[in-house]
């Protein structure tokens, strides 16, 4: 507003340049009011063609019924009460919220205590410590549940054999109907740390050091200097990595579809894993549309109410 | 200014919604139209050398001597006919069915491409009218002279598309496919155990290597569907083949909840408390599982004929095959067809296509595919069969059940969902999860439902 503004009253000037489209005030304004908003209109289309379009498209599939073949028929709100009649839904959902601890508590407490640790400590060889410890972060959700396949395979897998060093007889982990969902949990927490970690680190450098300092005269250890330094001064870091994390926890699917494809039996089933299933594999479209609509709206109440709660005030 | 953006979103949201409920909602007629279009583009880009025809096959030969072997046909089929280029595509069998539905729903589907059996690929193109009957082929060609009556039927679908196995031929598989147990020969010397003939002397044989502490089943359950074939295969001894024909076809009102379901279920939790199943099968991979086998970390393996070639690499002469040994009947073994190939609506050259799936049936394709140590869809010649080899082994199995008629169905094809319900069913089975009473009650309370919606 304030450049267009400023633009006007230059047209509106002596200069030669500027004289001609004076002749014409009423155009000027309108070419010159629109000008700021050219200059995101390619990064709109943009949007709306990736954005836009596919949600829109996304949300009209969830109101019909397509067997991906046919035509398809209008469903209306069908396949939504279709969602919340159906108990594998609940179930799904439920494995989301017990995700939650695992995909936002755990990464966050892991990445702040290595960040403190290794800027508190001021270890040498920083930057080697902060490259391998990010790596996790960066693997593709798909390879890191590959990985931790290998790793906990119960014949040859490294952590059984560790444990059977100690005279342990490790479980199925993955196929265990009690440990599956604890374990894709931690996988994701060790596939997760690394964003917080940065995050953290980032943070911890904009903290003043005469902050530092002024604790270390009143004698804080530095546990002390970790809790009433280091800790309020990530106030904001902390509330943009919950967010994020939680929306990984609600919108969980690659790891835990390389690594159990939802099972043993349903145990793993979460919201993104049921919906692939229902849009892809068995042919239910609308339905799986209606699934990813309930998510991203599951998804924004959530995040919104946490921003509200937690976010700083102005 | 923000209100100005907002109604901009506001317009491009509604067009982009009224753009696409457009789209799908008339989806068959104009694209139609463009498929005309493009298909004519491309036929006059192509005419204007020499006449020359295009015809574009899509399989699930993504990589592997099947690959090989179509390309070779392919190639050989293009000599035989000057002037016709066969171009073959090869996908993952997940991504067929997608690039399928999307290609064939804009009108630039293939001419020819294989249709997943029964409700999840080829009973909702019939019923949309994207395939191409091919009963008069079968008169041409004489397929169902060749093949099994009971092969075919798994390809077949009334008119309507709402009967499943019976109706008219709507593909035509290259490949069959079997399931038996692999075993390791030096295992089975070593403790004494020769091939089983009845299903005692089979639990017989799995005591004996528990006793010795050699696995007597090598299994890998941790994707879900390996377990399909192992208590399908088991199921098979319980059974008999009208049953199942009844279930999976949706003919004479059949249920789940029988003794043919239950017992075989009693039986595979009984083989997991024995032991007779690789400890902690639940955490294993598949590909994890025939590995450990072929490595020599159990007695057998309870799978499908598609793993003769891998597994006859690694372990040579050292590996053979049986089928699960009779009963008091004759026990039905899961298996069937490789994906039918069939012909997609929007062709130009329909006739050309059959005759390219006729050549990929033929004596030269058994023999192709007979070089590559894989499974044709059709009876073998003795000539093929060589004593102690596991392709021997495989095709002597092949035979019998073809002569006998017992070639069974994997059961995931019973509903479009039943692939879910029964896998997840099935894990919770054999982890002590659900009886076997709830086992069966589950599988009917999936196959009701669907039977529901097609009243």
């Amino acid at each position: 507003m304030r450049r267009s503004s400023q633009r006007s009253s230059k047209s509106g000037g002596a200069e030669p340049a500027a004289a001609g489209s004076a002749r014409i005030p009423g155009r000027s304004s309108v070419l010159a009011r629109l000008e700021p908003h050219l200059f995101y209109l390619p990064a709109l289309v943009i949007y709306a063609l990736f954005m836009v379009v596919p949600v829109a498209g996304t949300v009209g599939l969830s109101l019909v019924h397509w067997d991906g073949w046919g035509a398809p028929s209008f469903a209306g709100l069908a396949n939504y009460v279709a969602a919340f009649r159906d108990p594998l839904f609940w179930q799904a959902l439920w494995h989301n919220l017990v995700l939650i601890p695992y995909y936002v508590v755990l990464p966050l407490a892991i990445g702040l205590v290595l960040a403190a640790v290794i800027e508190q400590l001021k270890l040498r060889g920083t930057g080697f410590f902060r490259f391998t410890l990010f790596l996790p972060y960066i693997m593709p959700g798909v390879l890191v549940g590959v990985v931790w396949r290998w790793l906990l395979n119960p014949v040859f897998g490294l952590v059984n054999e560790v444990l059977a060093l100690f005279g342990v007889a490790g479980p199925a982990w993955l196929g265990d109907f009690k440990l599956a969902l604890p374990t894709v949990g931690l996988i994701g927490a060790w596939a997760g740390y690394g964003f917080c970690f940065v995050v953290f680190l980032a943070g911890i450098q904009k903290i003043p050091a005469e902050l530092y300092e002024a604790a270390r005269i009143d004698g804080a250890s530095a546990v002390g200097e970790f809790w009433h330094v280091t800790v309020p001064g990530l106030r904001g870091e902390m509330v943009v990595v919950l967010v994020a994390n939680m929306i990984n926890a609600l919108r969980a699917f690659d790891v835990i579809w390389a690594t159990t494809r939802g099972g043993p039996g349903r145990q793993t089933t979460v919201i993104a894993s049921y919906m692939v299933e229902n849009a892809f594999n068995i042919n239910r479209v609308g339905y799986g549309a209606a699934l990813a609509v309930i998510l991203a709206v599951v998804t924004i109440a959530l995040s919104t109410a946490t921003l509200r709660l937690l976010g700083e005030r102005k | 200014m923000r209100r100005w953006v907002s109604v901009f979103l506001g317009i491009t949201l509604i067009a982009a919604l009224v753009g696409c409920s457009g789209q799908s909602g008339t989806s068959s007629q104009p694209q139609g139209g463009s498929t005309q279009g493009t298909t004519q583009q491309s036929e006059q880009g192509t005419t204007s050398g020499t006449e020359q025809i295009k015809l574009v096959f899509w399989d699930t030969n993504n990589s592997g001597v099947l690959k090989d072997v179509v390309e070779q046909l392919a190639a050989e089929f293009e000599q035989q006919h000057p002037g016709v280029k066969v171009e073959h595509r090869g996908w993952t069998t997940e991504e067929l069915q997608k690039s399928l539905q999307r290609a064939v729903s804009s009108g630039e589907g293939p001419d020819i491409a294989q249709i997943n059996n029964g409700e999840s690929s080829m009973g909702p193109m019939v019923r949309a009218g994207l395939l191409v009957p091919m009963d008069q082929y079968d008169e041409k060609y004489g397929w169902s002279k060749r093949i099994a009556a009971g092969l075919l039927a798994r390809n077949r679908y009334t008119d309507d598309g709402q009967t499943f196995g019976t109706g008219t031929l709507w593909g035509v598989s290259q490949t069959g496919e079997i399931i038996g147990f692999y075993y390791n020969r030096q295992i089975f010397a070593e403790n004494g155990v020769s091939v089983p003939t009845t299903f005692d002397e089979l639990e017989a044989a799995f005591e004996t290597f528990k006793q010795k502490g050699v696995t007597p089943i090598v299994l890998g359950n941790l994707d879900k569907w390996p377990a399909i074939h192992v208590y399908g295969d088991l199921q098979g001894a319980y059974t008999t083949l009208e049953y199942l024909d009844q279930l999976i076809y949706h003919q004479g009102n059949q249920t789940w909840e029988t003794d043919d379901i239950i017992v075989p279920a009693q039986k595979l939790q009984e083989w997991v408390q024995k032991g007779y199943l690789m400890e902690n099968f639940a955490g294993v991979g598949y590909d994890d599982a025939w590995k450990i086998f072929a490595n020599g970390g159990g007695a057998t393996l309870l799978a499908g004929s598609w793993l003769s070639g891998d597994l006859a690499k690694a372990m040579g002469e050292n590996v053979g095959f049986f089928l699960m040994p009779d009963r008091d009947r004759p026990t039905v073994h899961v298996g069937g067809v490789g994906l039918p190939y069939g012909i997609i609506k929007t062709t130009k050259h329909q006739d050309l296509a059959a005759e390219f799936i006729n050549f990929l049936v033929s004596d030269r394709a058994v023999e192709l595919l007979i070089a590559n140590e894989t499974l044709p869809g059709l009876p073998i010649g003795d000539e093929h069969i060589k004593e102690g080899t596991l392709s021997g082994d495989l095709y002597r199995a092949w035979n019998y059940a073809n002569q006998t008629n017992t070639v069974g169905h994997y059961m995931d094809w019973a509903t479009p969902t039943f692939y879910d319900t029964l896998t997840a069913s099935l894990q919770a089975l054999m982890a002590g999860e659900m009886d076997p009473e709830g086992f069966a009650r589950e599988l009917q309370r999936d196959y009701a439902a669907f039977l529901a919606t097609k009243q």
